[in-house]
């Protein structure tokens, strides 16, 4: 017997979503038993069963922390750039006048 | 409605009320959690499929519940089979695997029916049974070809529920009418056969004896080779060797298992006039 990790849709243009396990010898009774474990009340309309022995991860999650300021990555860093721009415009603008 | 479709369908739907409380006995206790859910899940539909059936035949003074209920435990027409004890795992999934087989054959050709609401409620019922009959046989493949104990239990409870599997296949009460009023499209015993041959050839491929097949003090034998000779071969068909005639329960002609169950399944609707849940 092994866990198998049950994932499931709504309709047919949703993602497919983490839901739960089961523990089954083989993924078609996985299925077989996810189907009435997770969808016995119409929840979705497909199931997916992954063995969680084929579900790669680090196995240290810290590699994921980042240790510097990262902020450049994220487009909030670049709310003043509107107005940097409209200062280069104002600045253009001068240049030409005088 | 003729008297005869009031008999069928009520041998139809006592079937499913019956094995479907069998079932329910399991909820909590099955062998894991995960199965207790989808066993659970099993014997709501049958006994759901039972409720579709019974409205078919209700009327004034007989609602659904009144026919499920509200009837002395030897007005009941359902197989022998149904209402026998679980006993253990193995002879539950025995049971299971042989009525929902039975249960698609007979079903397959009511679809053929002539009675227009029979025909849609038995291809809605169809539809649901798929995942029982894929239930049954992932189970059946996976313990056939398990470790010696899960084999030799197997074997030995399918022996015993193979005896009875006959049974479903009892004629009818008023069998007779319902093939001259013309809407029952296959006679019992033509139906008998198909099963017997399905039996007969899904059970050689499991490596699984038929009720002959007792070979209890040497478990580690059940092999297909062994089995094979035991149930297949075109001489076995003939002198349905394996399975036991006539069931009696067609004609209301029950073991004291089935009163053991009415008890259980009928004493709140008896001392509870008119509640309701």
């Amino acid at each position: 017997m092994e866990v198998f990790e049950v994932f499931r849709r709504a309709g047919h243009r949703d993602p497919f979503e983490h839901c739960g396990n089961v523990i089954a010898p083989d993924s078609d009774m996985a299925l077989l038993l996810a189907k009435e474990c997770f969808l016995r009340r119409q929840e979705g309309q497909h199931l997916w069963v992954v063995a969680r022995s084929d579900i790669h991860s680090f196995s240290d999650e810290s590699v994921l922390e980042l240790a510097a300021d990262k902020s450049y990555r994220f487009a909030s860093a670049y709310r003043d750039v509107m107005h940097k721009r409209e200062r280069a415009h104002d600045r253009v603008r001068e240049l030409q006048v005088s | 409605m003729s008297r005869a479709f009031e008999a069928v369908v009520t041998a139809l739907a006592d079937d499913e009320l019956i094995l479907g409380h069998r079932h329910s006995e399991w909820t909590g206790y099955a062998p894991h959690i995960e199965e207790d859910v989808a066993f659970a899940s099993i014997a709501q539909d049958e006994i759901g499929h039972a409720s579709s059936y019974y409205s078919l035949i209700a009327g004034a003074g007989h609602d659904v519940d009144a026919l499920a209920l509200g009837r002395p435990a030897d007005a009941y027409r359902n197989a022998v089979i149904c209402e026998r004890p679980n006993t253990d795992w193995a002879f539950t999934l025995a049971r299971h695997w042989l009525y929902d087989h039975a249960d698609d054959i007979r079903s397959q050709a009511l679809e053929q029916t002539s009675e227009p609401k029979l025909r849609q409620l038995v291809t809605k019922i169809r539809r649901e049974e798929r995942y029982h009959l894929l239930h049954a046989d992932y189970w059946m493949k996976r313990v056939a070809q398990g470790p010696v104990e899960a084999r030799s239990r197997i074997a030995s409870a399918m022996a015993s529920a193979f005896a009875e599997a006959g049974g479903l296949f009892e004629p009818f009460e008023l069998e007779q009418e319902a093939l001259e009023e013309g809407w029952l499209p296959v006679a019992s015993p033509v139906l008998r056969t198909r099963f017997l041959e399905w039996a007969t050839s899904a059970l050689d491929e499991l490596g699984l004896p038929g009720a002959t097949g007792r070979e209890e003090t040497a478990p580690s034998e059940f092999v297909a080779s062994s089995s094979g000779d035991l149930i297949a071969g075109e001489g076995s068909l003939a002198k349905e060797p394996a399975v036991v005639a006539e069931g009696g329960g067609r004609r209301g002609r029950h073991t004291d298992d089935l009163r053991e169950l009415w008890i259980a399944m009928t004493t709140q609707y008896r001392e509870n006039e008119g509640a309701t849940w």
